[in-house]
């Protein structure tokens, strides 16, 4: 990009938006260009930064590390969990650590995209793209159980519907389909117009099969009320598409028991046109960790460190640990479990002495025992991360603070133990 | 707090379609704590035809149970141009995880989306700030 | 939003012509589409209309916020998801390297462009529903999830 200097990046979420202007004053950000209302949002940091505290008081953060080595050393089955608001630096810190301390490690994939993220690195599935790709070609575009309107902003005006693109040079309304097939009107839903698809909730895989016996030239047949047309008309444009997408969501990832249906689709959809497969991860570099840890022990999450073994399964999962009550310590970074876990399996943490790393005060840290501040990672810390598509993407910071990164802190806890 | 009483009043069954919204996202970048995160998370919309049948108007105060937690909030009515009877949405946050499975069938991943549960008016109680959600203090 | 027929209600109806058109259903189209401004009005100042006037300028205040084309953007409902941006043909046709292929703007003849996560307006003359040979270009309108922009 020319101009590259002037731009910033977005962390808000995974699209890693890097074309963002920002105006300071007195180190202060004082206006952001380009950016969503969730990235600014993002970007003008939170209204209750993190204290750094021990056991409710006030303390230095000194104290703070040298008390989260001393919990940890004592701790015979700890958690780490979080990661996916951390820079790559902080997250290969974090599997070090976690080796050093025959811990568990997971973060929040294990419980969202984690699936079709390890289904993309073990090459499961082979048909995947980057954004870029998706700009320059993509005349198809299907948000399956996803609504970017809310979650992803920009994805479709910076990546999929509406930029012009290399092959895509006429607009939105002559080159490309946008299709939404949800289990509610969402706001994305509304832009697609007639090409949204509502289904019931839990039927996902039913209209899988039937639009592959769509595509196949059989009748497709669904045991919810949906117009035959309706399907053959979707499995039409699919069957037409130059370079069609799908971007899948929560809603069908939780939908699905296994990855196999989507298998079935992609390997269907590839046979009779040309179709992409891409995950709508959430947090800025969930798929950074994913990768990282891959890289590291051939898993994307939900792994125990055992001196040089890596055991690896659903029981290591954050919610079955917890669930089980298994760990006796846990270091969150840059996340919050009390919030994004079923209230179910969060109250378990209330039993073990908690670590929290983050930049802002969350449900978590309220109950923790120790709370250590950390710099904002895009805003007040720079670094890399992993974008949605599996592309890298470097960053600096925006302001100056004297707050140290997660990485740092990691750092100084390993030297400590 | 006194569930007892809302036993008198009648339950229905429903089942919740939890969702992303953005601005109750930006809600809570800049305050987790803030009433407006709350305001735009506490609340159930429910489709118009749903709400005659069990007498629950806009702005009623709800009371929503399963065998995995209970949780109080806000009735709406859906937007929803299509009618959606039997289902209602909720934004995901900590007030609709209260509602969540602890079972995952050995899989690790609870179901967030689809959330089983009944409903019931609760007649002014007032909505749990944050931290008094009972997940804080077991 | 207000109705030419509502708008007409609270007017004096006395057809007067003293703002320039032949009656006072025209005077309220006129107000609707920005052409003309209550106050063209001289006798809704009058102190027996007090009440009506203070009503119309209620309703018109939208409008007479509007731009020249009569665009206004609900800043509440605005996500700043940037797809009337990269939608708006004006911005694909000022700045094909920038807006055109979704990224941020590289110059400043764009009409629409996002600033602390809501879509601000500028450079209105050169939408295209301006001037002579204006056209009902629909683009900012229909791709946004939010109906955040309307024109009146």
């Amino acid at each position: 990009m020319e101009d590259e200097d002037k731009y910033n990046v977005c962390t808000a979420c995974s699209i890693l938006c890097d074309d963002i202007e920002i105006e300071t004053e007195n180190n202060s950000i004082t206006g952001v260009y380009t950016a969503c209302r969730k990235g600014v949002s993002r970007i003008q940091t939170c209204n209750e930064p993190m204290p750094c505290t021990l056991d409710g008081k006030d303390t230095d953060v000194d104290t703070a590390i040298s008390e989260t080595a001393n919990i940890l050393k004592k701790s015979e089955n700890p958690l780490i969990f979080g990661l996916g608001n951390s820079t790559e630096g902080a997250q290969k810190k974090a599997i070090e650590l976690a080796k050093q301390l025959n811990a568990n490690l997971d973060d929040t994939s294990s419980f969202c995209q984690g699936p079709v993220v390890e289904a993309i690195l073990n090459g499961e599935i082979n048909y995947t793209c980057t954004l870029d790709d998706v700009r320059n070609n993509a005349d198809v575009i299907v948000y399956w159980g996803a609504d970017p309107a809310n979650s992803h902003p920009r994805h479709l005006s910076k990546y999929t519907y509406f930029p012009r693109g290399k092959y895509r040079q006429k607009g939105y309304d002559e080159d490309r389909t946008a299709i939404a097939i949800d289990v509610r009107e969402s706001s994305t839903a509304e832009i697609c117009g007639n090409n949204s698809y509502l289904i019931p909730p839990q039927k996902d895989e039913e209209l899988i099969d039937a639009l592959i016996d769509a595509l196949s030239g059989k009748v497709p047949k669904v045991s919810f009320e949906m117009n035959k047309k309706r399907i053959l008309e979707l499995a039409n444009i699919l069957k037409k598409a130059k370079y069609g997408v799908i971007f899948a969501g929560l809603g069908l990832v939780y939908s699905l028991d296994n990855f196999e249906p989507i298998k079935r689709l992609m390997d269907k959809l590839n046979e009779v046109s040309n179709f992409y497969f891409n995950p709508m991860i959430g947090h800025y570099n969930m798929r950074g960790f994913n990768q990282n840890l891959f890289n590291e022990t051939g898993y994307i999450n939900r792994v125990k460190f055992k001196d040089s073994e890596v055991k690896h399964g659903y029981e290591y999962s954050v919610v079955e640990l917890l669930k089980n009550k298994s760990v006796d310590s846990a270091l969150i970074i840059g996340s919050d479990p009390m919030c994004s876990l079923p209230g179910s399996i969060a109250r378990n943490l209330n039993k073990i002495p908690i670590i929290t790393i983050d930049p802002c005060e969350t449900l978590t840290s309220r109950k923790s025992r120790i709370n250590i501040p950390s710099a904002l990672s895009g805003v007040e810390c720079g670094g890399s991360a992993i974008r949605m598509d599996g592309v890298r993407v470097n960053f600096e910071p925006m302001i100056e603070t004297s707050k140290i990164s997660d990485e740092e802190i990691l750092r100084r806890v390993m030297e400590e133990l | 707090m006194d569930f007892g009483k809302f036993l008198e009043t009648p339950e229905y069954d429903i089942k919740i379609i939890t969702y992303r919204d953005i601005f109750q996202s930006e809600a809570l970048e800049n305050s987790l704590f803030g009433d407006e995160y709350k305001d735009l998370s506490a609340i159930i919309k429910l489709d118009s035809k749903d709400m005659e049948k069990m007498g629950i108007k806009s702005g009623n105060i709800v009371y929503l149970k399963n065998k995995y937690g209970d949780v109080v909030v806000k009735a709406v009515e859906s937007d929803s141009e299509n009618p959606h009877r039997g289902y209602a949405y909720m934004p995901n946050s900590p007030w609709s995880n209260s509602l969540v499975s602890d079972e995952t069938g050995n899989t690790g991943v609870p179901n967030y989306k689809l959330i089983d549960a009944s409903i019931s008016d609760a007649k002014g109680e007032d909505i749990a700030d944050i931290e008094k959600l009972e997940v804080v203090n077991v | 939003m207000a109705n030419a027929m509502e708008i007409y209600q609270l007017l004096p109806k006395t057809n007067c012509k003293k703002c320039g058109k032949s009656t006072c259903m025209a005077f309220a189209t006129a107000l609707l589409s920005g052409e003309l401004r209550l106050d063209d009005c001289p006798e809704i100042l009058e102190d027996k209309y007090k009440q009506n006037y203070e009503k119309l300028s209620e309703l018109v205040a939208p409008i007479e916020n509007a731009s020249e084309t009569g665009m206004i953007i609900h800043e509440g409902k605005c996500t700043g998801c940037g797809n009337c941006v990269v939608a708006c043909p004006v911005n694909v046709a000022e700045d094909p390297k920038g807006t055109g292929i979704g990224l941020a703007p590289k110059n400043d003849r764009v009409i629409l462009k996002v600033v602390n996560g809501v879509v601000q307006k500028g450079n209105i003359h050169n939408c295209r529903r301006f001037g002579e040979n204006k056209i009902l270009c629909n683009a900012c309108i229909e791709t946004c999830p939010t109906k955040a922009i309307e024109f009146v």
